[in-house]
């Protein structure tokens, strides 16, 4: 959802309590208080996120959907209760719609060899768009090269934005595949989703909607986008590392054939025909992530509880303070300047390489990210090497930018 | 403190007013040095006669360390030989990754770069000038 479209009658966050809630945050770096500005690469975890993970090791560790005893029984109902949370969470219709993965990376290259590798034949055509992470290009990429498929970018304006005419130029009736970033992380840029939807949807093609950089900024619902498949890492949400899931209508996960094979994903085994587990056990082969499904069913629960309204008007204020300060420096160039932005600044500074503004301001005690954001084609568009990045979660304050602004003027001046 | 070490004048003035940063349209020798991560993409060229480096350039983009490393080195190159480089770049290596390593005598105003070993993420930077050159020479390494 549009910033424009919160409600502006939303309560304002708790700053000090919400910030209390993450441990991390109380750290120092350099004898300096930690200021993070990377929650793009990974947000940090709050208590609960942690306590739930913990709980699971020190309370009732045990193997999911496999015994008959009594911490098999309270294990598998909690990681079945995080699918729920997830099923909610993105508002899919069914918990049969909810894959665990690694992550966005893992959910997106499930797609690519479980859907498109067994369908599309030489010549059919995947589009994604110019603005996307690595991880929604290179599976597409491996794809191509196992069936002759043929991957197209669809072009970017130089705010950042994608030209939906353009890529509804690109279309013809050889497309099978459109897959696009909700936010994009190098840029903010929240994309029109649902139009891009629609406009497949109308013709028969399958989207593929990387949502990592959304779930912690904007409301997500499946339905309601009409994308086919989403991806998304509980890093990025304040939950844990190595989980993330897969959304996918139910007749095309049917359809689908498993992806890995091993325990989990089977009904019954033999030598002469094994049986595949139902929806969505079939794509889940071996252990999965019991603790981190946990965990990221707390961050959803988090979530929740803090509410995506104010976080998301909170982080809004954060980036207009942010993007009005840095516009006002000279020799200060800000890449990504949609209309519709998520909360990332990607920026170059003249005569200031990004690594060693990243390195400076380390040492007062901001933590932001520079290099190529996993999105080298953003790069090459803007026609640079890197960017810096600075990023916000709901527990950023003003003063963090104040600082981080202090901190920049600083290696400004050094490197001068 | 360790950042005003990394920032020091020698490595700053050489990020300003980075020496031999040119073409070498005569070059022998020639290879690309590529750090995606860190958005450093460098050339470096050499004029090897008779196993001797005649002259050394280097050109591209990259950050105040590879900067500064690649002005320093192109400088120390200049009368080398080709054979013995593959040495000095194990000596360089081992001036990165010691903060207490003792100066090396033939590297001159070279040992500065040595305060990157409190920094180990900018470590590869200051190598990359050293490893290109390696390339150029020795393109199967």
């Amino acid at each position: 959802m549009a910033r424009a479209e919160h409600d502006m009658t939303t309560p304002p966050l708790d700053i000090d309590a919400l910030r209390a809630e993450f441990p991390v945050l109380a750290r120092t770096v350099h004898d300096k208080p930690l200021v993070y500005l990377d929650s793009a690469a990974t947000a940090q975890r709050p208590q609960c996120v942690i306590d739930a993970t913990t709980r699971f090791y020190s309370e009732y560790n045990a193997n999911v959907h496999r015994g008959v005893h009594q911490l098999s029984v309270e294990a598998s109902e909690a990681f079945e209760a995080a699918r729920e949370k997830v099923r909610a969470g993105l508002n899919a219709k069914s918990e049969r719609e909810i894959v665990f993965t690694r992550g966005a990376t893992e959910a997106i290259n499930l797609v690519a060899q479980a859907w498109a590798r067994p369908r599309l034949e030489p010549g059919d055509e995947i589009i994604v768009s110019t603005m996307e992470h690595h991880s929604n290009i290179v599976p597409w990429q491996l794809v191509c090269e196992q069936t002759g498929a043929v991957l197209k970018p669809a072009p970017i304006n130089e705010r950042g934005e994608l030209l939906l005419d353009e890529l509804e130029a690109l279309i013809t009736e050889r497309t099978r595949l459109i897959g696009l970033v909700h936010v994009s992380n190098a840029l903010g840029t929240i994309n029109p989703v649902e139009r891009v939807c629609a406009m497949a949807r109308e013709r028969g093609i399958v989207t593929v909607i990387d949502g990592c950089q959304a779930l912690p900024h904007v409301h997500v619902d499946v339905q309601t986008l009409g994308c086919d498949f989403y991806a998304f890492s509980a890093h990025k949400m304040y939950g844990p590392t190595g989980i993330g899931a897969l959304y996918g209508r139910e007749p095309l996960l049917e359809a689908m054939p498993p992806w890995q094979g091993g325990g989990e994903m089977i009904l019954r085994v033999s030598f002469e025909e094994t049986t595949y587990n139902e929806l969505p056990h079939k794509f889940e082969a071996g252990t999965p992530n019991i603790a981190g499904a946990i965990g990221m069913g707390a961050a959803f629960d988090f979530l929740d509880r803090i509410g995506i309204d104010p976080i998301a008007a909170h982080e809004q204020d954060l980036l207009t303070y942010a993007t009005d300060r840095m516009q006002a420096i000279d020799g200060l160039r800000i890449l990504g300047t949609a209309a519709n932005k998520g909360p990332v600044i990607s920026f170059i500074v003249d005569g200031a390489h990004a690594n060693d503004i990243g390195t400076i301001v380390d040492h007062f005690g901001v933590a932001l990210r520079t290099g190529h954001h996993c999105a080298m084609p953003v790069m090459q568009f803007f026609g640079v090497p890197a960017t810096a990045r600075v990023s916000f979660g709901c527990y950023t304050t003003r003063g963090e930018i104040d600082t981080f602004l202090d901190a920049l003027e600083r290696a400004r001046t050094m490197l001068a | 403190m360790a950042l005003v070490e990394l920032y020091q004048q020698v490595i700053l003035d050489h990020n300003r007013t980075p020496r031999n940063r040119r073409e070498l349209p005569a070059a022998t020798h020639r290879a690309r040095g590529l750090d995606a991560l860190c958005g450093d993409d460098l050339i470096v060229e050499l004029t090897v006669e008779d196993g001797r480096i005649e002259d050394a350039g280097w050109h591209g983009e990259a950050c105040a360390v590879t900067t500064a490393s690649a002005s320093m080195l192109t400088e120390w190159l200049r009368g080398r030989s080709v054979d013995g480089l593959a040495n000095d770049a194990a000596r360089f290596r081992a001036l990165l990754e010691d903060p207490e390593h003792p100066d090396d005598g033939e590297f001159n105003e070279i040992n500065c770069l040595r305060a990157v070993s409190k920094f180990p993420s900018r470590v590869r930077n200051a190598l990359l000038p050293w490893e290109t050159a390696l390339d150029a020479v020795s393109p199967r390494r």
